[in-house]
């Protein structure tokens, strides 16, 4: 467990320090769009709306700012490590049934 | 490398989730078989600071940043590609759900891509660098970075049958992009991880790859 508690200590010190460090420039797939789709048909992609909506997208809480970053990235850190935790021990405790 | 959901119609997005899920059933197979309580904390933190980590995009010139995947760095540390697998499609899935970084009806292909092919790729080049007694530390690094770099190119190859994307130029495209960030975002950082782990807890990486790749020769 003690790799546990080092894992989610790193884990959420790189949650609150993503917002300030995170580049702003457009991800590898994203600037390959930019650079071999043409404009039109580029900006019709970009807006068109995701199939579901969700609640925090772009990793940041609408009108919190900075701060709406970090609770996000936090909440999804600590989140993952709930869900994985979870389902690993489902599963692991299926096999001795 | 995250596809969103308008770069690729659905019929073809549905195909992608046909290949992927085979894999990530395969993986539950895994966990059922590996996981013991020394294990699931292990993982459940590599999940979580995968997660994390993918939110830092790390800048590599040409106004082009990228992150990294991670799918290689679990899959060697577990010495199974399933392991990344696994990880990847909870990253992705919470991601895509939560955060909208890559659509939900084109997540399968992400899982495909980042889960199965960077982890696979990355896998089994590590290993069969590491029969080949070659460092630890230069393993990890081009594994990883041969995994991205080849999942960079899988994606545009699904963006040009997705008619998002002319072949030639987009695979020139992702691939500079990605052999950068390939170099930066994955194999650095996996290869510094790997090092660090093996130094505190060899048990975890080392002894387990070459007891795999000794059987894989015999």
């Amino acid at each position: 467990m003690k790799l546990l508690y080092a894992g989610l200590a790193i884990a959420l010190l790189i949650s609150v320090l993503a917002p300030y460090l995170a580049s702003s420039d457009p991800d590898g797939l994203e600037s390959a769009a930019e650079s071999v789709i043409d404009e039109e048909r580029f900006a019709e992609l970009e807006e068109a709306d995701p199939a579901i909506e969700s609640p925090m997208p772009d990793y940041s809480i609408e009108g919190k700012g900075k701060l709406g970053e970090i609770l996000a990235i936090s909440a999804g850190t600590i989140g993952i490590l709930v869900i994985s935790f979870g389902l690993a021990k489902v599963l692991k405790s299926n096999r001795s049934n | 490398m995250h596809i969103p959901d308008s770069f690729m119609p659905l019929s073809q997005a549905l195909v992608y989730w046909a290949i992927a899920l085979p894999f990530i059933f395969m993986s539950f197979r895994w966990a059922r078989k590996d996981m013991d309580d020394m294990k699931i904390p292990i993982l459940a933190a590599l999940s979580a600071g995968i997660f994390a980590i993918q939110a830092l995009n790390i800048p590599i010139g040409m106004g082009t940043s990228g992150h990294m995947v991670g799918a290689a760095l679990v899959a060697i540390i577990f010495g199974s590609p399933f392991a990344g697998v696994l990880v990847l499609t909870l990253v992705l899935l919470v991601q895509g759900i939560v955060f909208a970084d890559g659509g939900i009806t084109v997540m399968g292909a992400n899982i495909l891509n980042m889960g199965v092919i960077s982890g696979f790729v990355g896998y089994y080049s590590f290993v069969a660098l590491r029969s080949k007694n070659i460092d630890i530390k230069v393993s990890a690094f081009f594994g990883a970075w041969l995994g991205l770099f080849i999942s960079s190119i899988a994606t545009a190859i699904e963006m040009s049958i997705a008619g998002t994307f002319p072949l030639v130029p987009g695979l020139v495209a992702m691939g500079t992009f990605h052999f950068v960030i390939g170099i930066i975002g994955e194999g650095l950082i996996t290869a510094i991880a790997i090092a660090a782990i093996a130094k505190a807890r060899p048990d975890l990486v080392d002894s387990k790859i070459t007891e795999d790749s000794k059987e894989a020769l015999l």
